[in-house]
């Protein structure tokens, strides 16, 4: 049976993934290329492209970082190719130098670049708001806030970027990217083969003497994008309360419920922005003319509450603007359902019945993320500890391998951003000479450890980089990347070798061991700490909930207490494997969670192995 | 019946929680009602709480503090740490069989009696069912299972727009015939534990 999502089907009705829906609508534009770097809450859209690229009529690659993916897709739509580029709202830090440039020569084939943003830092070092990406290079915002949207808005996006020649952002949130609703299926276009790159240099390539006129003509362009904006139906004014609210993204749907439960819809106009930027001025002035104040409600930045001042200003229009600074609508967090509607009160100068909640317990036991029981990560951190001591300083980098952070590994120092592992770690061990270790993991190596090792090496920075190799993007949800053996739909054809990428590098110092062998792990830290200068360790076993889902790796034994001792209690207090349990009797090893990987045996006598039960 | 509702989920990563969140909102969706899920998981790899929510008549994703009608726990720890979600004279349904956090297998933290669990759920909720989900799984065939059970028992208790049937057929249409067989097993299972 062919996927659902790549079938000409339309009228179906399906629950999807906002993700999902997200691949929908770039199918039903006729996409043709897609590129990404995975990275939560954005991951399932380049994962169900993958999923479906045998199948389906486009092409699809994991590009190693979220530069060369904008890089790829910017090529791509040059040469005519209708093209997405799918990152989370950090990885647009790392694209932004293309994209800045991208606005500028325009992209003929059409692309539109979702940046999923994670307000909550539900999974995210920060909680950026990428809608300045929009304002900084001039393109187009859609904010979409159901399924639904995220399907049709993708689809739109990408046709409007196609006849405009301008890059659009398609900027989602996590609660987007997680919900899932029912979406209505549209026909699928069939687009002709990309037309290929026609050359004119003045367009394309931003010397300074092209560069001037191209910002002169993109501004022009953002003139009549605003007319779009006008027209949208994604933006729509709806009631006619004498109270104004301006909603955007997410806070659409808190909005729409809390208008629902609190029975104040007929007290308030509301201007929906789905297409926010750029901002469709009349629509808004007509709109704050015609109510005596108006409130704002957009998660993080006041963008539009700050163009709404303006407006207002520019218009001699005397009205209450209200937002973040006069409710509690704060820069930070996402919002709900419960918070529009406590501020909708307030603004009405009604008292909300006061509910009286079920109190939190105190002192209950959290469940913080954890290392995978048999994680190899685990087994390179404790040799690395126990050769190098508690003081030496741990660069650590993004990916699960930053779990390692909780004690009793304790193997993560500080942090930056992805990549930043060697480069920051060199700067400790220049700045004060402190023993640095930097950890950071394959693909994560492939993204822009790369360019840091190269510059460990010409400026002759001292600092032992462990690469830990687990054949997989793990924290993500397993993608391939260059340096692996196989991927969740078949053998990499085109490996690349990390251990002759450190050696081209200009490393000398260079071993490859299996973290899980702690006698050989222990040996190479111990050789590579009597090492002055840059020095690298690649700590390689793949990633055991990988092996079992995509290598069929069934473990044959699980370890097992023979002797409770205090060795026994020892290991499990120094490794916190989540396989050890407490027991009337001192520990047991818990079979089913036991990844086979023998570690404890490795660290105690007391623990052996013997064949699984079942 | 109320045509707006919110039901809040709540397990522990690795569990099905989210399977059988999306099963329930298929099964909705198949009889002919819309709905709005959300999930959050971040960095929880196995072992971490998952939450989820599916939201009938209703636009946003999200369930805040006060907000549920229902609370479907899939851990019984987890169920308390999610009462505060709970509405007035909201419902409970939990499993009554642990996941026991890393901290409390270690043994550097206490286990939660599952009698101040119910004392906590009782005063909480305007009714409540306990349900020994794991060991309706086992029974029904993989223990794995025993969400589903808990789904049954819900669909059982008339509280939302679906029929144990519904359910039924839903999961016959998604699923191998092989696992689809021990889940409609579970599923009778959790309808007949809180029946009785």
């Amino acid at each position: 049976m062919a996927q659902p999502l790549l079938a000409d089907n339309p009228g179906l009705k399906k629950l999807l993934l906002g993700n999902e829906a997200i691949v929908r609508g770039a199918l039903e534009a006729g996409v043709q290329v897609v590129t990404c770097y995975p990275g939560t809450p954005s991951s399932e859209v380049p994962d169900t492209f993958f999923r479906l690229s045998k199948e389906g009529d486009f092409s699809f690659e994991y590009s190693v970082n979220e530069k060369v993916a904008l890089e790829v897709g910017g090529g791509a739509t040059l040469a005519g190719a209708m093209t997405l580029t799918t990152m989370k709202h950090v990885g647009v830090n790392v694209a932004a130098d293309p994209l800045m440039t991208l606005a500028y020569i325009g992209t003929p084939g059409g692309l539109v670049l979702l940046s999923a943003d994670d307000p909550g830092c539900h999974s995210s070092q920060n909680e950026q708001d990428n809608r300045y990406y929009a304002r900084l290079a001039g393109m187009p915002c859609f904010e979409p806030s159901s399924a639904q949207e995220a399907k049709d808005m993708t689809r739109d996006a990408l046709n409007m970027s196609r006849e405009t020649s301008t890059p659009i952002l398609l900027r989602t949130t996590t609660r987007v990217n997680h919900l899932r609703g029912p979406v209505e299926f549209g026909p699928i276009a069939k687009l002709a083969p990309a037309a290929g790159f026609k050359k004119n240099p003045s367009k394309f390539v931003p010397i300074p003497a092209f560069a001037r006129p191209m910002h002169v003509a993109l501004l022009k362009k953002l003139e009549e994008l605003r007319e779009l904006a006008e027209k949208s139906e994604y933006n729509k004014v709806t009631g006619n309360g004498k109270v104004g609210i301006v909603a955007a993204g997410i806070c659409r749907a808190y909005l729409s419920d809390a208008l629902a439960d609190s029975g104040l819809a007929d007290k308030f106009k509301v201007l929906e922005l789905g297409f926010s930027y750029p901002l469709p001025e009349k629509l808004v002035t007509d709109f704050i003319s015609s109510v005596d104040k108006v409130l704002i409600i957009e998660e993080l930045e006041p963008f539009i509450e700050n163009e709404i001042r303006i407006l207002a200003q520019k218009n001699s229009i005397t009205i209450e603007v209200i937002g973040k600074d006069n409710v509690n609508l704060p820069l930070n967090g996402e919002y709900s359902t419960g918070n529009v509607s406590a501020v909708m009160h307030e603004v009405l100068g009604l008292k909300q019945d006061k509910v009286t909640l079920c109190e939190a317990e105190e002192g209950l036991p959290m469940r913080p993320p954890n290392l995978c029981a048999g994680c190899p990560h685990r087994a390179a951190y404790y040799a690395a500890k126990k050769v190098f001591g508690p003081d030496a300083i741990c660069s650590s980098d993004i990916g699960c391998y930053t779990l390692g952070i909780l004690p009793p590994l304790n193997a993560a120092d500080f942090l930056l951003c992805m990549g930043s592992s060697i480069s920051a770690g060199s700067g400790i061990s220049k700045a004060a000479g402190q023993t640095t270790l930097g950890f950071i993991g394959d693909s994560t190596f492939f993204h822009s450890g790369i360019t840091g090792l190269v510059n460990a090496v010409f400026n002759q920075h001292d600092i032992l980089l462990v690469i830990l190799d687990n054949s997989t993007t793990a924290m993500t949800g397993h993608q391939p990347n260059p340096g692996v053996e196989t991927t969740l739909i078949g053998s990499n054809p085109a490996q690349v070798s990390i251990e002759a990428i450190v050696k081209g590098c200009g490393v000398n110092d260079v071993r490859t061991v299996s973290p899980l062998n702690q006698k050989a792990m222990t040996k190479a830290l111990e050789e590579l700490k009597a090492i002055k200068g840059v020095r690298v360790l690649i700590a390689k076993d793949p990633c055991p909930l990988f092996a079992k889902r995509a290598l069929g790796k069934k473990p044959g034994q699980t370890a097992y207490v023979a002797n409770q001792s205090d060795d026994v209690i020892r290991c499990m207090e120094e490794i916190a494997c989540p396989a050890f349990e407490k027991c009337e009797d001192g520990v047991k090893i818990n079979e089913i969670l036991c990844s086979g990987c023998m570690l404890c045996l490795q660290l105690t006598k007391d623990i052996k192995a013997r064949k699984r039960s079942s | 019946m109320s045509t707006r509702l919110r039901i809040f989920m709540t397990g522990v990563g690795g569990q099905g929680t989210l399977t059988a969140t999306n099963l329930l909102a298929q099964a909705i969706l198949d009889s002919g009602t819309d709905l709005t899920a959300g999930e959050i998981h971040g960095m929880a790899q196995r072992g971490g709480v998952v939450e989820s929510a599916i939201l009938i008549g209703m636009a946003s994703p999200k369930i805040a503090h006060g907000e549920a009608d229902i609370i479907l726990g899939f851990e019984p720890l987890e169920t308390l740490r999610a009462l505060p979600y709970l509405k007035p004279n909201g419902i409970v349904l939990s499993s009554t069989e642990y996941v026991a956090p890393l901290s409390v297998s270690t043994g550097k933290a206490e286990q939660t009696p599952l009698e101040l669990i119910k004392d906590r759920v009782n005063a909480c909720a305007s009714k409540a069912y306990f349900v020994p989900c794991q060991r309706l799984g086992l029974e029904a065939g993989a223990i794995q299972s025993g969400n589903i059970a808990l789904l049954g028992a819900l669909c059982a208790t008339g509280l939302i727009p679906l029929k144990p049937e519904e359910l039924a057929e839903t999961i016959k249409s998604v699923m191998k015939p092989k696992i689809a067989d021990i889940n409609l097993k579970a599923l009778q299972l959790g309808v007949d534990a809180i029946s009785k």
